[in-house]
């Protein structure tokens, strides 16, 4: 019974997956290069595969955050509850905790969805993490600040450098290929298979971005970090690769089953792009997420990163290609994603905090 | 079984058509040539008027054969303002086909005095359509280049507006002359198909930049 608490954790996945798809193939698919049923396949499988083959590797850095704001339980917390056998209620109050935020999270990202906004899926389950803190850790104490102002900072500043990186990324990465490249283009024929094969393989390289980045956030709040020193599971899962796996099931089926209309937002409505700007877009997109990962040492947003290489791009023609009215509200929902996500699970912590102190 | 015959490659095609358009027009220019002259009878005309419409029918054979080469290996934009062009090109033969076929059911002659501006509107045509074949080639040959320095459609457009002048200047003699209204709406009508296919060809090159536009850099 204690595994229906994954299914918020899922749901936020399936909401990640119906946003996060639109940055792989978003371009792609309003340009028609690639048809939509084709994409949301490619997406699928590589997001699967990134999320085995690298991403249990952010899952420490989301836990870390968790369990500095009482998500999840620190190991002094873990073994106690070992030493006075009450190890299986810690498990099932982390599992709920994890699940309330997911459930926050979840649902911010697919109003978010719905209303055509490509959010940060990420950011939101940071927002809810720090709301379910505000409530419960004593931000008053220095060593609470200490841990958390740092990932608060670092989450803040990708906000404005993670759009930004992305932007000039594909500003230059469009500029080197208009400038270089595409007078060499014989036929119309050579155009069409470079134009293809381009978004393509973009399009793998973004969806297994993906699966790395963001597969480990939709579950490593049910994740143990403490298993390999206590023995005992204190949390839903103890494996962090399987921990990840679930993620990019549950981000692929949200991929396969509702992507299509955040997908042609990206696609069209930000700024006036061509076929070949747009696989070049994908890949800044990638390229930004991977440095920008290994740099800040957090989870990126791939939406945030996609929306500034399309601007990247459509500058590379003039300031008037870019519809600078569609980025406004955009970068609104960026900051209310998470803004309302925290707020949700501050109010669910006042709501139970006799279950949780 | 595995490959693709080399004939059904789209740019294979397109010239094909083409050939097949532009043997329609020298046609065509026989035609008229023979009807300026008020000695031909109207069956020797009937025979030619036949011979533009066998062109006119091989063409659109040809654009069906196009069509089908237009497979998987183009993007779908791509495939839709082939298709788009390709037509626009059949109207060409349309119009001449229209043009023969009605004269000599009307048992129509272009009144003397603006027989040579027909022909001259005509050869300002084929001239025409001369670099209209060139900028279809350059589509296949050198796109990016194409792209960048696109003066050839400037150069058709120029000369429809040479035949936007003849065009005007034969309406105003025409109405200026004694003939019946019924008459100088009949000649009117077919001083408009000959300059129909100058637009057509206009048309074309005016699909051709949107086409360049659209993949532009």
């Amino acid at each position: 019974m204690i595994y229906l608490l994954l299914i918020p954790g899922l749901f936020m996945g399936w909401s990640l997956g119906t946003n996060d798809a639109a940055n792989a193939f978003g371009t792609a698919v309003a340009t028609r290069v690639v048809k939509y049923r084709t994409a949301i396949l490619i997406i699928a499988v590589f997001c699967i595969l990134g999320a085995i083959l690298g991403g249990a590797g952010n899952i420490d850095k989301v836990a870390e955050l968790a369990e500095s704001n009482r998500v999840t339980a620190s190991l002094s917390e873990t073994l106690a509850a070992i030493e006075d056998g009450s190890a299986e209620a810690l498990r099932l109050r982390s599992a709920l905790k994890g699940a309330i935020i997911f459930l926050c999270a979840g649902l911010t990202v697919f109003v978010m969805s719905y209303l055509k906004f490509p959010v940060s899926a990420n950011q939101s389950i940071t927002g809810a993490i720090i709301g379910w803190g505000l409530y419960h850790a004593n931000y008053s104490d220095p060593e609470v600040l200490a841990v958390n102002l740092p990932q608060i900072g670092k989450f803040a500043a990708t906000w404005v450098l993670n759009p930004l990186g992305a932007g000039i990324i594909s500003f230059v990465l469009v500029w080197l290929f208009n400038r270089f490249l595409y007078a060499r283009i014989s036929s119309l024929g050579a155009y069409d298979k470079l134009v293809r094969a381009g978004y393509i393989i973009a399009g793998i390289f973004a969806s297994y971005s993906i699966g790395i980045n963001s597969s480990a956030n939709v579950t490593a709040l049910y994740y143990d970090t403490h298993f390999a020193e206590t023995g005992v599971v204190s949390n839903l899962l103890g494996d962090a690769r399987l921990t990840a796996t679930l993620g990019g099931i549950a981000i692929a089926i949200g991929v396969l089953t509702f992507s299509k209309r955040v997908m042609m937002t990206v696609g069209s409505s930000i700024a006036e792009i061509s076929q070949t700007d747009g696989f070049l877009v994908i890949l800044a997109m990638s390229l930004t997420i991977v440095i920008m990962g290994k740099w800040m040492g957090i989870p990126v947003s791939t939406s945030q990163a996609v929306v500034g290489a399309v601007i990247g791009a459509g500058l590379t023609r003039g300031v008037r290609q870019v519809h600078f009215g569609v980025f406004r509200r955009i970068a609104i929902a960026w900051i209310s994603s998470p803004t309302v996500a925290g707020l949700a699970t501050y109010a669910i912590a006042a709501l139970t905090a006799g279950y949780f102190a | 079984m595995f490959t693709r015959n080399r004939n059904d490659r789209p740019d294979i095609r397109i010239a094909e058509q083409l050939k097949d358009v532009d043997a329609c027009l020298v046609r065509f220019d026989s035609f008229l040539r023979a009807a300026s002259v008020s000695d031909t009878s109207f069956e020797a005309l009937r025979v030619l008027s036949d011979s533009v419409c066998e062109a006119e029918s091989t063409a659109d054979s040809s654009l069906r054969r196009l069509i089908d080469s237009l497979g998987g290996d183009l993007l779908p934009a791509t495939r839709q303002d082939l298709i788009e062009i390709a037509t626009s090109c059949d109207r060409i033969a349309n119009k001449c086909e229209t043009y023969a076929t009605q004269s000599v059911v009307q048992h129509f002659r272009m009144p003397e005095p603006f027989c040579e501006d027909i022909l001259q509107i005509l050869s300002i045509t084929k001239g025409q359509f001369v670099l209209l074949e060139k900028s279809i080639r350059m589509l296949f040959t050198e796109i990016g280049k194409f792209v960048k320095d696109h003066g050839i459609l400037d150069d058709i457009r120029r000369e429809e507006s040479r035949v936007d002048d003849i065009e005007k200047d034969i309406y105003e003699r025409l109405y200026a002359t004694d003939c019946g209204l019924a008459e100088k709406m009949q000649a009117a009508r077919f001083v408009e198909l000959v300059c129909d296919i100058s637009d057509a060809i206009e048309n074309i090159a005016d699909k051709i930049q949107i086409m360049l536009i659209t993949r532009k850099a």
